[in-house]
């Protein structure tokens, strides 16, 4: 994802090379969705813009064994150049406290997603933003596997082999599928809020999955 | 540092008695330790029978149905507690819990809340008297609350939860299938076999029994004497019918057919025959409220239908598990008993796999293979579900399916280990799985390998070697699994040196007890001051038996237990020494067993401090056998010149 041609490389810290040593196995097809690992995540920004913006605020959560762990929910808050009181009052909505160095933050982040199957809503913006604050400590890119609440509702209701252009976007919001999967979605717009939406939006969707016959790792990621 | 998804979890929970008692701080630890899942309508959370979860459930949305043989015994609405009975911990659950619409229930683990029950008197009393009422479910609406609160303070003394142990847990069927004394015995017989029931009872007008019909009648009284079907049931029931009232407690039902050697025991309205038929109790209810017996735990286990299922079941046996560590039940039953269990895991596994490949793969439905179970599975010796060690092996193919082979048992392989994590069984931190294709060999490579780590008895090789040479074969050709222990005990003959290795790294575990008789505990990280009972107490004589098999060549003894009891036959010198160690060795396992269950874990460390007096004193005494056999072993392998 770093394709940033004028982005010197970095070099690879120790924490980055654990990370890396964590994918030496791969998951077998056959290994039930109930025994897979999965952190949801969601970031909050200055702006949609990949080039220009900057993460402001990072929540996550786990699931395992097809639950979610609330003990294992975080938030944190890395430190963006654009830091100087303004960002923090773009949403004025989280106090953001403790911010964390670049490098920090990677630590972290990787020391808590591990080998976890990632889980987003609109997953790669939130993955391109995360790889760049990451990239300073020599992460070319995410080696887990990746699922999108957003790519797996349209798979879902509309099937495999669906036309893409023919899809309300509008119907695919986290917003729109929280109303339609009965969640309710009070805590919009904060990182950890929104990462504790999209859990509960997959574990109701992996039901339905499981329902069509999806009930392990090939099948999910087909 | 506030979160945002623990407050939203804690601001669900305050909504709702007894959470609403909590402090601001305690309502955050609780909020912090919920595990959310989510169940689609019909799914079961929890059967009958089922050992208890150690977590009790909020319901969040949707709404969830206790029921009992499929009536409904209560609803749960949001916001409603249940499953507060494995607060106790100590009994399965009475109803199965089953969605009834799309549900997201919220767990709570019953340690986090004991701490609350014992700080907060407000918590105690709202189970207190929710518990004494009988209540199975815990309403949200605040009239139960403050009646809780009135029960209390008339009750201040009696925290004891003790009320429960005496409530009994049988089930009866409650819908009898009957018949009038006219039908003919094949109608009657066809309205079982629809029913899937071994009796039926024989009702006048006014559905009194007057008689009963089971399939033990139908084989002695019809089948083996010739008669017809046509002729009425009357003719052949037996009559008349013992009966009791549904009330009765277990011990007067269970006597009253032991006495009358009745199968099937027809309980009435006011308990006499002069009254309505309102339910039957048979000897397989019986079994069944006497929980998890081995027999009813395999039989489910053969006829699951996904591992999911294999999986709960496997659950269940951990509760039989604990009963009988808890009551002393010899270890060689035990140890029989779960070994059978989970090896019918693999089996099943294996058949399963097979159906799913073999349409792929047909050219190898006829080469021999074997499933290999090691280390603690192999040695029948595991009783905790703690890591995975297996591997296979597979009969020599000619070379042009060698890749196909090696696929083709690889898949095979990894079923099972998927099946086995399904089920709860750890992943092998060292990868020795046979899921792994260094693990999943061609016999001749297996031979070249072992023969290998005899050759070359590095520190690495006497590891694997004390993992792979306790293998047993759990399904396929026995033979194979002959041929290679022969080859083990050939090469070792042709390189005896290879036991003075094994015996020097045999006497490398840390020593258990120090110079003053005092525990050896850890010295720091996350087990600081406990008490390793794997590596210095079990492994020692793990080692020391295996090593005196391989010493004698004798194939086929796995178990430690039985291998000191085969070497006190043969070594008649020290059959009072090797007696002793086999018997240290069920104790070890048992208190580590036991450690596991209680603490959740896989039982290797244990605090001594927390062992009652008896226990430090029998778990010290064990260790005496250790010391005299590593002395014997020092010096029938000549270890104190064998450093060189």
């Amino acid at each position: 994802m770093s394709w940033w041609p004028f982005r010197s490389e970095s070099k690879k810290q120790d924490f980055v090379e654990e990370y890396l040593s964590l994918f030496e196995k791969s998951i077998p097809g056959i290994r039930k969705i109930s025994q897979l690992g999965f952190v949801v995540l969601d970031t909050e920004t200055t702006g949609l813009d990949p080039k220009n913006d900057y993460v402001i605020s990072f929540g996550a959560i786990k699931i395992q064994k097809g639950k979610i762990l609330v003990e294992t929910a975080i938030e944190c808050y890395p430190e963006s150049p654009k830091e100087g009181g303004e960002t923090a009052n773009i949403h004025g909505l989280v106090q953001r406290e403790n911010l964390l160095k670049p490098k920090a933050f990677s630590q972290k982040l990787l020391e808590y997603i591990g080998p976890s199957i990632l889980v987003g809503h609109h997953l790669n913006f939130d993955l391109e933003m995360l790889q760049k604050i990451c990239s300073s400590s020599g992460l070319k890119n995410f080696l887990n596997q990746s699922l999108d609440t957003l790519e797996l509702a349209v798979r879902l209701e509309h099937g495999p082999h669906v036309n893409w252009q023919q899809i309300p976007m509008k119907e695919y919001s986290l917003d729109a599928l929280c109303e339609r999967y009965q969640i309710p979605s009070d805590d919009r717009h904060t990182a950890g809020g929104d990462a504790f939406l999209t859990a509960q939006l997959l574990l109701k969707l992996l039901k339905v999955a499981e329902k069509k016959g999806i009930s392990n790792y090939q099948q999910l990621f087909r | 540092m506030s979160n945002v998804i623990i407050n939203r979890v804690a601001e669900f929970l305050r909504r709702h008695p007894p959470f609403s008692f909590l402090e601001e701080e305690d309502l955050l630890g609780i909020a912090r330790a919920v595990v959310i899942s989510y169940l689609a309508k019909d799914e079961v959370l929890f059967r009958k029978g089922d050992p208890a979860n150690p977590h009790f459930f909020i319901l969040k949305e949707g709404q969830i149905l206790l029921q009992e043989d499929g009536e409904i015994r209560e609803y749960c609405d949001v916001g409603d507690l249940f499953g507060v009975l494995a607060l106790l911990g100590k009994r399965p659950y009475v109803l199965d819990a089953v969605a009834g619409e799309n549900s997201l229930v919220y767990a709570v683990p019953v340690e986090e809340f004991e701490k609350l029950l014992q700080k907060n008197p407000k918590v105690s009393l709202y189970f207190a008297a929710g518990f004494a009422a009988g209540q199975v479910v815990f309403r949200t609406d605040l009239g139960q609350g403050q009646k809780a609160r009135e029960v209390f303070s008339r009750n201040e003394q009696d925290h004891s939860l003790l009320i429960f142990s005496g409530q009994s847990t049988i089930q009866i069927t409650k819908n009898v299938l009957t018949c009038s004394p006219s039908d003919s015995v094949q109608e009657a017989a066809k309205r079982m076999d629809k029913q899937q029931v071994s009796s039926i009872v024989i009702c006048d007008e006014s559905d009194f029994p007057i008689g009963i019909l089971t399939d033990k009648d139908l084989r002695s009284k019809v089948l083996a004497k010739g008669l017809s079907p046509s002729q009425p049931v009357s003719e052949i029931m037996s009559s008349p019918v013992i009966t009791k009232k549904p009330d009765s407690d277990f011990s007067e039902l269970y006597l009253s057919m032991i006495k009358n050697r009745l199968h099937h025991l027809v309980l009435t309205e006011d308990g006499t025959p002069k009254s309505r038929v309102c339910g039957i109790f048979s000897d397989h209810d019986v079994l069944l409220s006497m929980g998890n017996s081995p027999a009813v735990l395999i039989h489910a286990l053969i006829n699951a239908k996904s591992s999911e299922e294999m999986g709960q079941i496997r659950d269940r046996a951990e509760t039989m598990l604990r009963y009988y560590l808890e009551n002393e039940v010899s270890m060689d039953f035990v140890a029989g008993v779960m070994t059978e269990i989970n090896d019918v895991i693999i089996q099943q596994a294996i058949d399963e796999g097979q159906k799913q490949l073999l349409p792929d793969f047909p050219e190898f439905e006829v080469v021999p293979f074997a499933f290999l179970s090691m280390g603690s599975e192999g040695r029948e010796e595991q009783l905790l579900r703690t890591d995975q060690d297996n591997a296979l092996v597979y009969g020599d193919v000619p070379d042009k399916l060698k890749e196909k082979a090696k696929d083709y048992f690889l898949h095979l392989g990894t079923y099972v280990v998927e099946t086995l994590l399904t089920c709860g069984f750890a992943s092998c931190p060292g990868e020795i799985m046979a899921s792994n294709p260094k693990w999943v060999l061609p016999i001749s490579s297996w031979k070249a390998q072992f023969s290998e780590w005899i050759l070359h008895p590095n520190p690495e090789a006497l590891m694997k070697s004390s993992i792979f040479f306790d293998f047993r074969v759990v399904k396929g050709s026995r033979s194979l699994g002959d041929e290679l222990s022969n080859h083990i005990f050939d090469e070792i003959k042709k390189k005896p040196i290879f036991l003075n290795f094994l015996a020097q790294n045999a006497l490398q575990n840390p020593p258990p007890l120090g110079f003053f008789r005092n525990f050896l505990v850890e010295k720091s990280g996350e087990h600081r001051d406990q008490f390793d009972i794997k590596a210095r107490a079990m492994l020692p004589l793990t080692d020391l038996a295996r090593l005196l098999i391989l010493y004698h060549g004798i194939p086929g003894v796995n178990n430690t237990f039985k291998r000191f009891e085969k070497l006190a036959e043969i070594e008649p010198n020290y059959t009072e020494l090797f007696t002793q160690a086999g018997k240290a060795y069920e104790i070890l396992m048992r208190m580590r067993a036991l450690e596991g269950l209680q603490q959740n874990s896989s039982g290797r460390f244990i605090a001594p401090e927390k062992l009652g007096k008896i226990q430090r004193h029998l778990l010290k005494n064990s260790f005496a056998p250790i010391q005299e056999l590593q002395e014997i072993v020092q010096v029938r392998f000549q270890l104190d010149y064998f450093r060189s």
